[in-house]
């Protein structure tokens, strides 16, 4: 894989680009963010602006990006303060990243990954894959690709000899789409998302059927930049993702999200990524 | 089986007229539709072409990648963006015909052959609505940056089109069937109402039995047309016609006072001649009134010569009584006619045989003055064949058959039509012998020409079995 090669020359170009953070103090905060939500993103992105800026007392600039790598580039290099990221890429720049808080599902900051065939599909297992269409939500993404991928491995396979072919859809709601529209037997998605839009559109996974579930891992965070940890703008915005769940605006956007709030998450809560990443650190 | 050629005028052309007005429609209705077809294939073609370059402009970039996703992704967005709407199926494929992504991938696998959806579809500028079917396949070129990277084939939903032209075909049928139905009943009735004075004339014609009937003015159409024309004349010929019956009538009257009047002169000297006698007679009584037998020789003489003169008289006068149709006939009306015939006979110096088989019974059937007008008209005329010196013979056989014969060279050509046959008399020739025929027939009777090595004769046979009439 060419992946830690470009990490590594993207964390180095963050490092230099990095300027001090005094110069920014009154700048709106800047989240990065991935493509991870519902259907209805403008909405959601809308409400969490309001909810955050209500909360942080300062304006709030949210970048949408195709793909994790974009965002965790933007966040490297700084042109963002903070970025909600997934596991995987927070854990593959653990060194130069630092926590900001982990939302709750379900009580709880955890999520699993869920492996979907269509629901007429017969089978029963990832081992009765072999052969068909995958559909990975993006090559950074811990439920969308690592948890598939570290299964493969543990069989001692590789995603692109296991599938006839696999393709990357670039957000969770996609892959489920490819998997009820027939262009890929199976999927790897994001368990927290399909549950979502079990909700809000229910006809779409009603198309799927859940094969298996991961265990539970460390539910996707928000992180900053390991040297901007006590800038205000980062602060602040703590304390906003914090206090979502006790304002109006951020119970909207939290209702929107499906998620119960956020709080303050450790490094050991993605204790199971990590061991995924080291089971596919051989292919 | 039945032929438009046995209808009536009347009839047969306000038909053809309707008929024409059928086709008429037909013949519109068939310009309609095919204008509606060829302005449903231009909007097809033109929505297609839209279709396609869309597509085509968005899906660009992703087929020059082969990115499976973002060309399904467009598509199914698309497809949702259209529910409803005209695209059924889009598949895009490489440029070798490999499926990159379908609308519908499980009709048309990533990867799979394009080859199976290939069959009827066509070029963006060649499309048909062909038939009844609802899809109608696309098949085009996807050019990115004027080159070719990959086919586009869509399956485009149709059905709206058809139910259209459906719904048009119906609406046309039934708006054409009335107004056709409108337009030939119509044209039916004006034809009918044009062409009512011939019938008009038709009937006239028609109802004539023989004699041309003149049509009232009020029948006559109004103006300077051809039909006023055409009634005018016909008029005109029915007045001429009738006049034409009228003469033949009076023609045919006087041929009796004819016949007669043929026999006149012989009849004179029939008078004439007895007179002398008759007048010595009674110059015989003056001169000798003392000498009863004398007396008695020359009044008995006297006495057989008025007997005689009153004879020739009564017969001549029974020839033409007029209101003897009733009077049976009897075996004195032959011997009135040897009385009326024999002085002719003389006169020509020719022999007459006369012979009279059928009796009083055998002739009581029938009416004298036909069978008397018949027997003296065919006597005359043979007698008039003959020739001076000849010879003519009458034999009445029960049955009843008059024979005539004469030593004459047989009947002329002009006489053997006007006596066997209806065709028209010829100028010039008498009209006896057409009057004989008209007798006869009137009678039910037949005429037989026959001649042989002893002369020409005629056999008038006259059915005895009928009342007298």
């Amino acid at each position: 894989m060419t992946q830690p090669t470009r990490r590594a020359f993207m964390t180095g170009a963050a490092a230099l680009i990095a300027a001090p953070s005094l110069l920014r103090a009154a700048d709106p905060i800047r989240l990065g963010l991935t493509p991870v939500f519902l259907d209805n993103d403008a909405e959601v992105i809308s409400h969490l602006q309001l909810a955050l800026g209500q909360g942080s007392g300062r304006g709030i600039e949210l970048s949408q990006r195709r793909t994790y790598q974009e965002v965790t580039g933007m966040l490297l290099e700084g042109s963002v303060d903070a970025a909600w990221l997934c596991g995987f890429p927070y854990l593959q720049h653990e060194n130069v990243l630092s926590l900001i808080g982990v939302p709750l599902w379900r009580k709880a900051p955890l999520y699993q990954s869920y492996l979907i065939v269509g629901a007429e599909d017969a089978a029963q297992s990832l081992t009765d894959l072999r052969g068909g269409a995958h559909a990975f939500s993006d090559p950074d993404s811990n439920s969308g690709w690592l948890v598939t991928a570290s299964e493969l491995a543990r069989m001692g396979e590789r995603p692109e000899t296991f599938f006839q072919r696999s393709l990357f859809a670039y957000g969770h709601r996609n892959v489920v789409r490819a998997v009820a529209g027939g262009l890929t037997r199976s999927g790897s998605v994001d368990g927290y998302v399909w549950e979502a839009l079990a909700k809000v559109e229910p006809s779409l996974t009603a198309q799927t059927r859940v094969i298996a579930r991961s265990e539970m891992l460390g539910f996707p965070p928000f992180v900053t930049r390991r040297d901007r940890a006590g800038d205000a703008a980062v602060q602040a915005l703590q304390q906003a993702l914090f206090g979502l769940s006790g304002t109006v605006e951020g119970q909207a956007a939290l209702g929107l999200l499906q998620l119960d709030g956020v709080i303050a998450g450790e490094p050991a809560l993605f204790d199971g990524i990590r061991a995924r990443m080291r089971d596919v650190q051989g292919l | 089986m039945f032929s438009l050629r046995q209808m009536p005028l009347s009839a047969r052309v306000p038909l053809i007229a309707a008929g024409l007005m059928v086709l008429v429609g037909v013949v519109a209705s068939q310009q309609v539709l095919s204008a509606l077809n060829r302005v449903q294939e231009a909007r097809l073609r033109e929505l297609a072409r839209l279709h396609v370059d869309g597509l085509a402009v968005a899906l660009g970039p992703s087929v020059l990648r082969r990115d499976v996703w973002e060309v399904y992704d467009t598509l199914d967005r698309a497809t949702t963006a259209m529910a409803g709407q005209r695209m059924v199926l889009t598949v895009v494929a490489d440029e070798a015909g490999r499926v990159i992504a379908a609308s519908d991938p499980r009709r048309a696998p990533v990867d799979s052959t394009l080859a199976p959806l290939l069959p009827g579809a066509q070029a963006v500028e060649d499309i048909r609505l062909t038939a009844d079917a609802p899809h109608v396949r696309v098949l085009a070129d996807l050019t990115y940056q004027d080159r070719r990277v990959g086919q586009i084939l869509s399956e485009l939903d149709v059905a709206d089109l058809i139910r259209e032209r459906r719904r048009v075909w119906g609406l046309l049928l039934a708006g054409n069937a009335l107004a056709t139905l409108g337009l030939a009943i119509g044209g039916f009735l004006a034809m009918r109402r044009m062409l009512r004075p011939v019938a008009t004339l038709a009937g006239h014609m028609a109802a004539m039995e023989g004699a041309p009937r003149a049509i009232p003015a009020d029948q006559v159409p109004r103006g300077d047309t051809e039909l006023a024309r055409l009634f005018q004349t016909y008029n005109a010929m029915s007045g001429a016609a009738e006049a034409k019956a009228v003469a033949e009538r009076r023609l045919a009257e006087r041929e009796r006072f004819v016949s007669l009047g043929r026999l006149s002169s012989s009849l004179a000297h029939e008078i004439n001649n007895p007179l002398g006698g008759l007048l010595n007679a009674t110059d015989t009584i003056r001169t000798y009134a003392d000498r009863p037998d004398v007396v008695r020789e020359a009044a008995g003489l006297l006495d057989r010569g008025l007997r005689h003169l009153r004879d020739v008289a009564r017969a001549t006068l029974d020839q033409n009584r007029l209101d003897r149709h009733g009077t049976p006939l009897t075996p004195e009306d032959f011997d009135d006619l040897r009385l009326l015939f024999a002085p002719e006979v003389s006169r020509l110096g020719q022999r007459l045989d006369w012979v009279v088989t059928a009796t009083a019974q055998d002739m009581g059937r029938l009416a004298a003055a036909p069978v008397r007008q018949i027997a003296l008209n065919l006597l005359l005329n043979a007698s008039a064949a003959a020739g001076p010196g000849g010879q003519v013979g009458l034999e009445v056989t029960p049955g009843l058959s008059l024979r005539i014969r004469d030593s004459g060279p047989g009947l002329p050509e002009p006489a053997r039509l006007r006596l066997l046959t209806d065709d028209p008399v010829q100028p010039g020739g008498g009209v006896g012998l057409r009057l004989v025929r008209d007798l006869v027939a009137e009678m039910g009777g037949r005429i037989d020409n026959a001649k042989d090595a002893g002369g020409a004769g005629i056999t008038v046979t006259l059915p005895t079995g009928a009342a007298p009439c």
